[in-house]
């Protein structure tokens, strides 16, 4: 199997807190291809948006015991130089202003994840 | 070999060491290398499901990836200690990754490389009671306790 280095992949993730089950994977998947050297960038939108809350991702674990929360996921992600980027338009949904979201996220627009999805390689959505 | 345990972690003293990176270095008499991960790296990730090296040919940076590895809760690169090109990679990893879990510093070995400089890289490395001491404080800061699976090499 090739390289697929320098490759950009796009995850789109819509899925919060309230759905412990769908946050781990679509964060395992970027980090997994940024250590694959590709130019990954994850971005939250719709209840997606919620998990970057201040002390939100704290509080999901999905198997209890194991200290790997969610917020765990996210440290691993931005550790790995993976780009989390939130919609602006969510924030309103979830009563949050860009003061309520965690470090090393940025915020776009509708119209700069329309630019990213035609420039990317592949964008892959949850 | 002489060897030391800190927190049931191994470090083996006549090996060099990336502490930040996790990595361990083995300088072999035909001038390449072995890289592997260390035992405090293996218990961090847990059992390994998947490890792949990059092919023999691949020239790497020192720093850059030279392998991505994935446990059921960790994924992540191993990163280069040394600037060189890959030689040889452990085929036996594809068939047992756990390979890396059980066996860290000997049957485990992710690959040889072939480095450019290898004075000027094993500077920037620990080794001996360096080694030791800097594991130490690590071990010590992050509160980490090693965990061995099953078939786990003796020390």
């Amino acid at each position: 199997m090739e390289d697929k280095e320098g490759k950009k992949i796009l995850v789109i993730q819509t899925h919060g807190v309230d759905t412990p089950t769908r946050t781990y994977s679509p964060i395992y998947y970027a980090v997994a291809a940024a250590a694959m050297e590709m130019d990954v960038m994850i971005w939250f939108t719709m209840n997606g948006t919620n998990q970057l809350r201040k002390g939100a991702a704290e509080e999901v674990c999905l198997v209890p015991g194991s200290g790997v929360t969610l917020r765990t996921m996210l440290d691993m992600a931005i550790d790995n130089e993976v780009k989390l980027r939130v919609c602006q338009q969510s924030l309103t949904l979830w009563d949050m202003t860009p003061d309520d979201l965690i470090d090393d996220v940025e915020i776009l627009g509708a119209t700069s994840i329309i630019d990213l999805a035609l420039d990317y390689d592949h964008v892959m959505y949850f | 070999m002489s060897n030391e345990k800190i927190n049931n972690c191994v470090i083996l003293t006549n090996l060099y060491y990336s502490v930040q990176d996790n990595t361990w270095v083995r300088v072999n008499d035909d001038g390449t290398v072995t890289i592997g991960m260390t035992d405090v790296a293996q218990s961090l990730a847990g059992p390994i499901l998947h490890a792949r090296p990059k092919k023999a040919g691949v020239s790497r940076e020192k720093g850059k990836p030279i392998a991505t590895v994935e446990s059921g809760k960790w994924v992540g690169p191993v990163k280069s200690p040394m600037t060189g090109e890959i030689v040889e990679v452990n085929e036996n990893l594809e068939k047992d990754a756990q390979l890396v879990n059980k066996s860290p510093y000997q049957n485990g070995w992710i690959l040889k490389m072939k480095p450019e400089n290898l004075e000027a890289d094993l500077k920037d490395l620990l080794t001996g009671d360096a080694a030791v001491e800097a594991y130490r404080a690590k071990i010590d800061q992050d509160g980490v306790t090693c965990t061995h699976i099953e078939g786990t090499d003796e020390y």
